[in-house]
Protein backbone atom coordinates (compact mmCIF):
# COMPACT_ATOMS: atom_id res chain seq x y z
CA UNK A 1 0.00 0.00 0.00
CA UNK A 2 1.16 3.69 -0.82
CA UNK A 3 2.97 5.19 2.03
CA UNK A 4 0.64 8.31 1.96
CA UNK A 5 -2.54 6.39 2.00
CA UNK A 6 -0.77 4.33 5.35
CA UNK A 7 -0.61 7.86 6.53
CA UNK A 8 -3.88 8.76 5.97
CA UNK A 9 -5.35 5.59 8.10
CA UNK A 10 -2.95 6.80 10.86
CA UNK A 11 -3.84 10.67 10.82
CA UNK A 12 -7.94 9.50 10.80
CA UNK A 13 -7.09 6.78 13.62
CA UNK A 14 -5.28 9.70 15.82
CA UNK A 15 -7.89 12.69 14.71
CA UNK A 16 -10.70 10.12 15.75
CA UNK A 17 -9.29 9.22 19.09
CA UNK A 18 -8.16 12.97 19.89
CA UNK A 19 -11.75 13.96 18.87
CA UNK A 20 -13.18 11.15 21.30
CA UNK A 21 -10.51 12.15 23.84
CA UNK A 22 -11.72 16.06 24.24
CA UNK A 23 -15.28 14.89 23.78
CA UNK A 24 -15.18 12.42 26.19
CA UNK A 25 -13.47 15.23 28.71
CA UNK A 26 -16.70 17.40 27.89
CA UNK A 27 -19.25 14.84 28.79
CA UNK A 28 -17.17 14.16 32.49
CA UNK A 29 -17.23 18.34 32.62
CA UNK A 30 -21.02 18.87 32.32
CA UNK A 31 -21.92 15.82 34.01
CA UNK A 32 -19.88 17.70 36.88
CA UNK A 33 -21.43 20.29 36.65
CA UNK A 34 -25.04 19.48 36.50
CA UNK A 35 -24.31 17.25 39.44
CA UNK A 36 -22.74 20.59 41.39
CA UNK A 37 -25.29 23.27 40.16
CA UNK A 38 -28.85 20.93 40.01
CA UNK A 39 -31.79 22.59 38.31
CA UNK A 40 -34.08 24.51 40.81
CA UNK A 41 -37.83 24.88 40.09
CA UNK A 42 -38.41 28.40 40.26
CA UNK A 43 -41.38 29.39 42.51
CA UNK A 44 -44.46 29.52 40.64
CA UNK A 45 -46.05 33.06 39.63
CA UNK A 46 -49.33 34.28 40.17
CA UNK A 47 -50.77 34.58 37.03
CA UNK A 48 -50.31 30.21 36.17
CA UNK A 49 -52.89 30.47 39.41
CA UNK A 50 -55.39 33.06 37.71
CA UNK A 51 -55.15 31.02 34.06
CA UNK A 52 -56.66 27.90 35.50
CA UNK A 53 -59.57 28.80 36.80
CA UNK A 54 -59.93 31.34 33.47
CA UNK A 55 -59.53 27.95 31.61
CA UNK A 56 -61.81 25.64 33.23
CA UNK A 57 -64.76 28.18 33.23
CA UNK A 58 -65.11 27.31 29.77
CA UNK A 59 -67.39 24.51 28.80
CA UNK A 60 -64.84 22.73 26.45
CA UNK A 61 -61.74 22.94 27.82
CA UNK A 62 -61.37 20.61 31.05
CA UNK A 63 -58.47 20.76 33.52
CA UNK A 64 -57.78 17.03 32.39
CA UNK A 65 -57.10 18.81 28.52
CA UNK A 66 -55.29 21.04 30.29
CA UNK A 67 -53.03 18.78 31.88
CA UNK A 68 -52.35 16.56 28.55
CA UNK A 69 -51.74 19.65 26.15
CA UNK A 70 -49.36 20.80 29.05
CA UNK A 71 -47.56 17.21 29.30
CA UNK A 72 -47.64 17.35 25.44
CA UNK A 73 -46.21 20.33 25.13
CA UNK A 74 -43.45 19.78 27.64
CA UNK A 75 -42.36 17.32 25.60
CA UNK A 76 -43.04 18.39 22.31
CA UNK A 77 -40.57 21.86 24.05
CA UNK A 78 -38.28 19.74 26.09
CA UNK A 79 -39.05 21.77 28.99
CA UNK A 80 -40.33 21.22 32.15
CA UNK A 81 -44.34 21.53 32.97
CA UNK A 82 -43.47 24.49 35.37
CA UNK A 83 -41.29 26.65 32.77
CA UNK A 84 -44.77 27.80 31.06
CA UNK A 85 -48.17 27.80 31.58
CA UNK A 86 -50.91 28.43 28.75
CA UNK A 87 -53.18 30.90 29.45
CA UNK A 88 -55.35 30.53 26.31
CA UNK A 89 -57.05 28.26 24.30
CA UNK A 90 -59.12 28.92 21.48
CA UNK A 91 -61.68 25.52 20.87
CA UNK A 92 -62.39 25.69 16.45
CA UNK B 1 -7.80 64.10 -31.02
CA UNK B 2 -9.45 62.82 -33.83
CA UNK B 3 -11.74 59.51 -34.04
CA UNK B 4 -13.66 58.60 -36.78
CA UNK B 5 -16.74 56.38 -36.09
CA UNK B 6 -14.83 53.49 -37.47
CA UNK B 7 -12.39 54.00 -35.19
CA UNK B 8 -14.79 54.97 -31.92
CA UNK B 9 -17.39 51.57 -32.67
CA UNK B 10 -13.75 49.71 -32.57
CA UNK B 11 -12.49 50.86 -29.30
CA UNK B 12 -16.70 50.60 -27.82
CA UNK B 13 -16.90 47.06 -28.88
CA UNK B 14 -13.35 46.59 -27.58
CA UNK B 15 -14.15 47.50 -24.43
CA UNK B 16 -16.98 45.68 -23.68
CA UNK B 17 -17.35 42.17 -22.00
CA UNK B 18 -17.83 40.55 -24.36
CA UNK B 19 -14.67 40.59 -26.52
CA UNK B 20 -12.77 39.03 -23.61
CA UNK B 21 -15.67 36.33 -22.74
CA UNK B 22 -14.19 33.12 -23.20
CA UNK B 23 -15.39 29.40 -23.41
CA UNK B 24 -14.68 28.75 -19.68
CA UNK B 25 -16.62 32.33 -18.59
CA UNK B 26 -19.44 31.05 -20.51
CA UNK B 27 -19.64 27.69 -18.66
CA UNK B 28 -18.88 29.03 -14.69
CA UNK B 29 -21.86 31.62 -15.92
CA UNK B 30 -23.99 29.12 -16.57
CA UNK B 31 -22.64 27.38 -13.44
CA UNK B 32 -23.59 30.52 -11.15
CA UNK B 33 -27.33 30.41 -13.33
CA UNK B 34 -27.77 26.38 -12.05
CA UNK B 35 -26.66 27.30 -8.61
CA UNK B 36 -29.23 30.81 -8.39
CA UNK B 37 -32.13 28.38 -10.12
CA UNK B 38 -31.34 25.93 -7.54
CA UNK B 39 -31.65 28.46 -4.56
CA UNK B 40 -34.74 30.78 -5.37
CA UNK B 41 -36.89 27.41 -7.32
CA UNK B 42 -35.58 24.90 -5.51
CA UNK B 43 -34.90 26.58 -2.31
CA UNK B 44 -31.73 24.61 -1.89
CA UNK B 45 -30.10 26.36 1.28
CA UNK B 46 -31.19 30.01 -0.79
CA UNK B 47 -29.30 32.13 1.91
CA UNK B 48 -26.53 30.55 0.94
CA UNK B 49 -26.13 29.24 -2.59
CA UNK B 50 -27.60 32.32 -3.75
CA UNK B 51 -25.08 35.05 -3.14
CA UNK B 52 -22.42 32.39 -3.71
CA UNK B 53 -24.20 31.97 -7.10
CA UNK B 54 -24.69 35.87 -7.82
CA UNK B 55 -20.98 35.97 -6.78
CA UNK B 56 -20.19 33.73 -9.01
CA UNK B 57 -21.69 35.30 -12.03
CA UNK B 58 -19.66 38.76 -10.91
CA UNK B 59 -16.89 36.83 -10.98
CA UNK B 60 -17.03 35.37 -14.53
CA UNK B 61 -18.04 38.50 -16.32
CA UNK B 62 -15.13 39.47 -18.25
CA UNK B 63 -13.18 43.20 -17.31
CA UNK B 64 -15.66 43.31 -14.50
CA UNK B 65 -12.79 43.36 -11.64
CA UNK B 66 -15.39 40.97 -9.35
CA UNK B 67 -12.58 38.12 -9.34
CA UNK B 68 -11.33 37.17 -5.61
CA UNK B 69 -8.03 36.94 -7.48
CA UNK B 70 -8.65 40.80 -9.27
CA UNK B 71 -5.94 42.64 -7.10
CA UNK B 72 -8.43 46.09 -6.04
CA UNK B 73 -11.90 44.52 -7.40
CA UNK B 74 -14.75 45.12 -4.86
CA UNK B 75 -14.79 40.97 -3.99
CA UNK B 76 -11.23 40.53 -3.22
CA UNK B 77 -11.38 43.42 -0.18
CA UNK B 78 -14.58 40.80 0.60
CA UNK B 79 -12.34 37.97 -0.02
CA UNK B 80 -9.68 39.20 2.50
CA UNK B 81 -11.92 38.31 5.12
CA UNK B 82 -12.01 34.42 3.78
CA UNK B 83 -8.20 34.82 3.57
CA UNK B 84 -7.70 35.62 6.77
CA UNK B 85 -10.05 33.86 8.50
CA UNK B 86 -12.34 36.45 9.50
CA UNK B 87 -15.37 36.24 8.21
CA UNK B 88 -16.04 31.90 8.95
CA UNK B 89 -15.30 32.87 12.99
CA UNK B 90 -18.06 35.68 13.12
CA UNK B 91 -20.81 33.40 11.04
CA UNK B 92 -19.99 30.91 14.07
CA UNK B 93 -20.19 33.90 16.30
CA UNK B 94 -24.16 34.11 15.12
CA UNK B 95 -24.46 30.62 15.46
CA UNK B 96 -23.65 30.10 19.10
CA UNK B 97 -26.07 33.16 19.91
CA UNK B 98 -28.71 30.83 17.55
CA UNK B 99 -27.82 27.93 19.75
CA UNK B 100 -29.74 26.45 22.80
CA UNK B 101 -27.10 23.97 24.25
CA UNK B 102 -29.66 22.79 26.55
CA UNK B 103 -30.30 19.33 25.30
CA UNK B 104 -26.84 18.56 24.93
CA UNK B 105 -26.46 19.67 28.66
CA UNK B 106 -29.45 17.38 29.76
CA UNK B 107 -28.24 14.38 27.72
CA UNK B 108 -24.53 14.98 27.70
CA UNK B 109 -23.47 11.72 26.30
CA UNK B 110 -25.14 12.33 22.78
CA UNK B 111 -21.69 14.43 22.77
CA UNK B 112 -20.46 11.38 21.50
CA UNK B 113 -22.78 10.69 18.84
CA UNK B 114 -21.29 14.21 17.48
CA UNK B 115 -17.79 12.57 17.73
CA UNK B 116 -19.26 9.34 15.46
CA UNK B 117 -20.65 11.23 12.93
CA UNK B 118 -16.77 12.54 11.79
CA UNK B 119 -15.82 9.50 11.01
CA UNK B 120 -17.35 10.72 7.44
CA UNK B 121 -14.96 13.44 7.52
CA UNK B 122 -12.09 10.78 8.34
CA UNK B 123 -13.41 7.95 5.51
CA UNK B 124 -13.66 10.76 3.38
CA UNK B 125 -9.49 11.71 3.57
CA UNK B 126 -8.26 8.38 2.81
CA UNK B 127 -10.38 8.38 -0.02
CA UNK B 128 -9.45 11.82 -0.77
CA UNK B 129 -5.67 10.34 -0.61
CA UNK B 130 -6.61 7.92 -2.64
CA UNK B 131 -7.83 9.64 -5.64
CA UNK B 132 -4.44 11.93 -5.62
CA UNK B 133 -4.92 14.73 -3.17
CA UNK B 134 -2.40 15.33 -0.96
CA UNK B 135 -2.88 14.95 2.59
CA UNK B 136 -3.83 19.07 3.88
CA UNK B 137 -6.28 18.78 0.31
CA UNK B 138 -7.50 15.18 1.58
CA UNK B 139 -8.09 17.17 5.18
CA UNK B 140 -9.98 20.20 3.52
CA UNK B 141 -12.02 17.95 1.40
CA UNK B 142 -12.74 15.39 4.15
CA UNK B 143 -14.17 18.09 6.42
CA UNK B 144 -17.10 18.63 4.13
CA UNK B 145 -18.56 15.53 6.16
CA UNK B 146 -18.83 17.66 8.58
CA UNK B 147 -21.76 19.21 7.42
CA UNK B 148 -20.44 22.72 8.83
CA UNK B 149 -20.12 25.52 5.74
CA UNK B 150 -17.79 27.58 8.01
CA UNK B 151 -15.64 25.01 9.25
CA UNK B 152 -15.51 23.90 5.20
CA UNK B 153 -14.46 27.21 4.11
CA UNK B 154 -11.79 27.53 7.58
CA UNK B 155 -10.09 24.54 7.02
CA UNK B 156 -10.07 25.10 2.96
CA UNK B 157 -8.32 28.55 3.15
CA UNK B 158 -5.98 27.37 5.70
CA UNK B 159 -4.89 24.13 4.20
CA UNK B 160 -5.94 24.41 0.07
CA UNK B 161 -7.04 27.53 -0.64
CA UNK B 162 -7.01 26.65 -4.27
CA UNK B 163 -9.90 24.32 -3.78
CA UNK B 164 -11.78 26.62 -1.44
CA UNK B 165 -14.81 26.84 -4.06
CA UNK B 166 -15.48 23.69 -5.08
CA UNK B 167 -15.34 22.45 -1.45
CA UNK B 168 -17.46 25.70 -0.32
CA UNK B 169 -19.79 24.60 -3.08
CA UNK B 170 -19.92 21.22 -2.42
CA UNK B 171 -20.26 21.50 1.47
CA UNK B 172 -23.36 24.01 1.22
CA UNK B 173 -24.83 22.00 -1.94
CA UNK B 174 -24.51 18.77 0.35
CA UNK B 175 -26.02 20.40 3.40
CA UNK B 176 -29.29 21.46 1.39
CA UNK B 177 -30.01 17.76 0.32
CA UNK B 178 -29.39 16.51 3.85
CA UNK B 179 -33.37 15.57 3.64
CA UNK B 180 -32.77 13.57 0.90
CA UNK B 181 -29.20 12.07 1.75
CA UNK B 182 -29.49 11.09 4.82
CA UNK B 183 -33.56 9.15 5.81
CA UNK B 184 -32.46 6.33 3.24
CA UNK B 185 -29.15 5.68 5.29
CA UNK B 186 -31.02 5.82 8.47
CA UNK B 187 -34.02 3.42 6.93
CA UNK B 188 -31.43 1.13 6.14
CA UNK B 189 -29.81 0.79 8.89
CA UNK B 190 -32.67 0.77 11.42
CA UNK B 191 -35.22 -1.82 12.30
CA UNK B 192 -38.83 -0.28 12.47
CA UNK B 193 -38.74 -1.46 16.22
CA UNK B 194 -35.38 0.58 16.79
CA UNK B 195 -37.07 3.75 14.82
CA UNK B 196 -40.50 3.50 17.36
CA UNK B 197 -38.15 3.65 20.30
CA UNK B 198 -39.63 6.84 22.41
CA UNK B 199 -36.80 8.76 24.91
CA UNK B 200 -37.77 10.17 28.02
CA UNK B 201 -37.85 13.59 28.64
CA UNK B 202 -34.98 15.74 29.09
CA UNK B 203 -34.68 16.91 32.27
CA UNK B 204 -34.49 20.86 33.04
CA UNK B 205 -30.96 22.59 33.34
CA UNK B 206 -29.90 25.31 35.52
CA UNK B 207 -29.72 28.49 33.48
CA UNK B 208 -25.65 28.82 35.89
CA UNK B 209 -24.76 25.68 34.14
CA UNK B 210 -25.84 27.19 30.50
CA UNK B 211 -23.94 30.19 31.49
CA UNK B 212 -20.69 28.05 32.47
CA UNK B 213 -20.14 25.62 29.54
CA UNK B 214 -19.16 28.04 26.91
CA UNK B 215 -16.55 29.37 29.27
CA UNK B 216 -15.47 25.93 30.20
CA UNK B 217 -15.32 24.15 26.36
CA UNK B 218 -13.70 27.30 25.51
CA UNK B 219 -11.28 26.73 28.37
CA UNK B 220 -10.90 22.89 27.59
CA UNK B 221 -11.18 22.80 23.79
CA UNK B 222 -8.78 25.34 23.13
CA UNK B 223 -6.13 24.74 24.96
CA UNK B 224 -6.21 21.21 23.94
CA UNK B 225 -6.63 22.36 20.15
CA UNK B 226 -5.15 26.04 20.37
CA UNK B 227 -6.28 25.96 16.02
CA UNK B 228 -9.87 25.67 16.73
CA UNK B 229 -9.83 28.33 19.17
CA UNK B 230 -11.05 31.25 16.42
CA UNK B 231 -14.07 28.97 15.70
CA UNK B 232 -15.21 27.89 18.75
CA UNK B 233 -14.26 30.87 20.65
CA UNK B 234 -16.58 32.97 18.70
CA UNK B 235 -19.38 30.29 18.78
CA UNK B 236 -19.06 29.94 22.76
CA UNK B 237 -19.10 34.11 22.89
CA UNK B 238 -22.16 33.86 21.09
CA UNK B 239 -23.99 31.30 23.00
CA UNK B 240 -22.56 33.14 26.01
CA UNK B 241 -24.04 36.87 24.78
CA UNK B 242 -27.51 34.32 24.61
CA UNK B 243 -27.34 32.71 28.37
CA UNK B 244 -25.59 35.24 30.24
CA UNK B 245 -28.80 37.64 30.25
CA UNK B 246 -26.76 40.72 30.70
CA UNK B 247 -26.27 41.39 26.78
CA UNK B 248 -29.19 41.39 24.95
CA UNK B 249 -28.31 43.86 22.76
CA UNK B 250 -25.50 41.93 21.68
CA UNK B 251 -27.50 38.78 21.16
CA UNK B 252 -29.94 40.25 19.06
CA UNK B 253 -27.32 41.66 16.89
CA UNK B 254 -25.47 38.73 16.74
CA UNK B 255 -28.09 36.34 16.08
CA UNK B 256 -29.66 38.75 13.31
CA UNK B 257 -28.29 41.26 11.70
CA UNK B 258 -24.54 40.40 11.84
CA UNK B 259 -24.58 36.73 11.16
CA UNK B 260 -27.11 37.89 7.53
CA UNK B 261 -24.18 40.75 6.80
CA UNK B 262 -21.28 38.41 7.58
CA UNK B 263 -22.77 35.64 5.11
CA UNK B 264 -23.48 37.74 2.38
CA UNK B 265 -19.62 38.92 2.50
CA UNK B 266 -18.66 35.45 2.81
CA UNK B 267 -20.99 34.24 0.21
CA UNK B 268 -20.13 36.76 -2.37
CA UNK B 269 -16.36 36.40 -1.75
CA UNK B 270 -16.80 32.40 -1.57
CA UNK B 271 -18.65 32.74 -5.18
CA UNK B 272 -15.93 35.64 -6.49
CA UNK B 273 -13.07 32.73 -6.20
CA UNK B 274 -15.42 30.37 -8.36
CA UNK B 275 -13.87 31.01 -11.72
CA UNK B 276 -12.87 28.61 -14.88
CA UNK B 277 -9.79 28.67 -13.66
CA UNK B 278 -10.28 27.47 -10.21
CA UNK B 279 -13.61 25.07 -10.74
CA UNK B 280 -13.15 23.82 -14.25
CA UNK B 281 -11.06 20.62 -13.36
CA UNK B 282 -11.31 17.18 -12.75
CA UNK B 283 -10.73 17.83 -9.10
CA UNK B 284 -14.05 19.68 -9.28
CA UNK B 285 -15.81 16.52 -9.96
CA UNK B 286 -13.48 14.18 -7.28
CA UNK B 287 -14.51 16.67 -4.72
CA UNK B 288 -18.21 16.66 -5.00
CA UNK B 289 -17.99 13.22 -4.98
CA UNK B 290 -15.88 13.13 -2.18
CA UNK B 291 -18.62 15.34 -0.71
CA UNK B 292 -21.01 13.29 -1.38
CA UNK B 293 -19.55 10.21 0.56
CA UNK B 294 -18.34 12.37 3.32
CA UNK B 295 -22.32 13.25 3.92
CA UNK B 296 -23.42 9.27 3.51
CA UNK B 297 -20.43 8.05 5.72
CA UNK B 298 -21.27 10.73 8.45
CA UNK B 299 -25.00 9.93 8.90
CA UNK B 300 -23.95 6.27 8.88
CA UNK B 301 -21.03 6.77 11.45
CA UNK B 302 -23.66 8.56 13.88
CA UNK B 303 -27.06 6.01 13.40
CA UNK B 304 -24.07 2.85 14.16
CA UNK B 305 -22.59 4.86 17.04
CA UNK B 306 -26.45 5.14 18.42
CA UNK B 307 -27.53 2.03 18.00
CA UNK B 308 -24.02 0.83 20.43
CA UNK B 309 -25.62 3.29 22.72
CA UNK B 310 -29.12 1.85 22.18
CA UNK B 311 -28.19 -1.78 22.87
CA UNK B 312 -25.77 -0.48 25.96
CA UNK B 313 -28.61 1.56 27.50
CA UNK B 314 -30.90 -1.00 27.04
CA UNK B 315 -32.94 0.70 24.75
CA UNK B 316 -33.47 3.94 26.33
CA UNK B 317 -31.68 5.92 23.24
CA UNK B 318 -33.68 5.93 19.53
CA UNK B 319 -30.82 5.44 16.72
CA UNK B 320 -32.17 8.07 14.15
CA UNK B 321 -30.97 10.76 16.82
CA UNK B 322 -27.65 9.24 15.20
CA UNK B 323 -27.90 11.00 12.02
CA UNK B 324 -27.95 14.83 13.46
CA UNK B 325 -24.42 14.20 15.01
CA UNK B 326 -23.31 15.82 11.70
CA UNK B 327 -24.02 19.70 12.57
CA UNK B 328 -25.88 21.00 9.50
CA UNK B 329 -27.96 22.54 12.64
CA UNK B 330 -31.20 22.37 12.81
CA UNK B 331 -31.58 21.15 9.66
CA UNK B 332 -30.27 17.20 10.51
CA UNK B 333 -32.54 17.10 13.85
CA UNK B 334 -35.43 17.88 12.02
CA UNK B 335 -34.80 14.84 9.68
CA UNK B 336 -34.38 12.56 12.81
CA UNK B 337 -37.90 14.09 13.93
CA UNK B 338 -39.55 13.16 10.56
CA UNK B 339 -38.28 10.00 10.16
CA UNK B 340 -39.02 8.57 13.57
CA UNK B 341 -42.71 10.59 12.84
CA UNK B 342 -43.22 8.27 10.14
CA UNK B 343 -43.25 5.31 12.27
CA UNK B 344 -44.89 6.71 15.10
CA UNK B 345 -46.42 9.72 15.06
CA UNK B 346 -46.69 10.32 18.43
CA UNK B 347 -42.65 10.02 19.46
CA UNK B 348 -40.90 13.56 19.17
CA UNK B 349 -37.45 12.84 18.99
CA UNK B 350 -36.55 16.85 17.44
CA UNK B 351 -35.68 18.21 21.05
CA UNK B 352 -33.39 14.72 21.56
CA UNK B 353 -32.06 15.06 18.12
CA UNK B 354 -30.66 18.58 19.10
CA UNK B 355 -28.48 17.25 21.61
CA UNK B 356 -26.28 15.52 18.77
CA UNK B 357 -26.68 18.24 16.37
CA UNK B 358 -25.23 20.97 18.00
CA UNK B 359 -22.79 18.54 19.53
CA UNK B 360 -21.84 17.83 15.73
CA UNK B 361 -21.20 21.56 15.62
CA UNK B 362 -18.34 21.01 18.23
CA UNK B 363 -17.29 18.08 17.28
CA UNK B 364 -16.44 19.61 13.49
CA UNK B 365 -14.85 22.49 15.21
CA UNK B 366 -12.72 19.95 17.38
CA UNK B 367 -12.00 17.94 13.93
CA UNK B 368 -10.60 21.11 12.01
CA UNK B 369 -8.73 21.64 15.19
CA UNK B 370 -6.78 18.68 14.54
CA UNK B 371 -6.37 19.01 11.18
CA UNK B 372 -4.66 22.66 12.07
CA UNK B 373 -2.17 20.56 14.91
CA UNK B 374 -1.33 18.24 11.91
CA UNK B 375 -1.28 20.59 9.14
CA UNK B 376 -1.67 24.08 9.99
CA UNK B 377 1.29 26.53 9.68
CA UNK B 378 2.26 27.70 13.36
CA UNK B 379 3.93 30.83 12.07
CA UNK B 380 0.37 32.02 10.53
CA UNK B 381 0.00 34.53 13.79
CA UNK B 382 3.08 36.47 13.00
CA UNK B 383 1.80 36.27 9.40
CA UNK B 384 -1.01 38.55 9.98
CA UNK B 385 0.55 40.71 12.54
CA UNK B 386 2.70 41.62 9.40
CA UNK B 387 -0.69 42.10 7.10
CA UNK B 388 -2.41 44.07 9.59
CA UNK B 389 0.96 46.60 9.78
CA UNK B 390 1.05 46.96 6.23
CA UNK B 391 -2.87 47.62 5.96
CA UNK B 392 -2.32 50.06 8.48
CA UNK B 393 0.64 51.91 6.65
CA UNK B 394 -1.30 52.22 3.32
CA UNK B 395 -4.25 53.05 5.34
CA UNK B 396 -1.67 56.31 6.45
CA UNK B 397 -0.26 56.59 2.98
CA UNK B 398 -3.36 57.41 1.26
CA UNK B 399 -4.13 61.40 0.65
CA UNK B 400 -6.70 62.80 3.10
Amino acid sequence: MDSIVITSLTVSLIAISVIFTVLVVLICTIKLLVYLLPYQEPPLSKSTTHASPQLSATNTVTPDIISAITAVMATHLGKSPQEFHITQINPK
Amino acid sequence: MELTFGDAATKIIGSTGFSSLTVGDGMMILVACVLLYLAIWKKFEPLLLLPIGFGCLLANLPLSMMASTDSGGLLNFFYQGVKHEILPPLVFLGVGALTDFGPLLANPSTLLLGAAAQIGVYTTLVGAVFLGFDLKEASAIGIIGGADGPTSIFIASKLAPHLLAPIAVAAYSYMSLVPLIQPPIMRWLTTAEERKIKMEQLKPISQTVKIIFPVVVTIVCCLMLPGVTPLLGMLMLGNLFRESGVTARLHETSETHLINIVTIFLALAVGSSMTADSFLRLETIKIIVLGLLAFCMATAGGVIFAKIMSKLSGGKINPLIGSAGVSAVPMAARVSQKVGAEEDQSNFLLMHAMGPNVAGVIGSAVAAGVFISLFGDPTIGSNHAEISTNIISTISSLPK
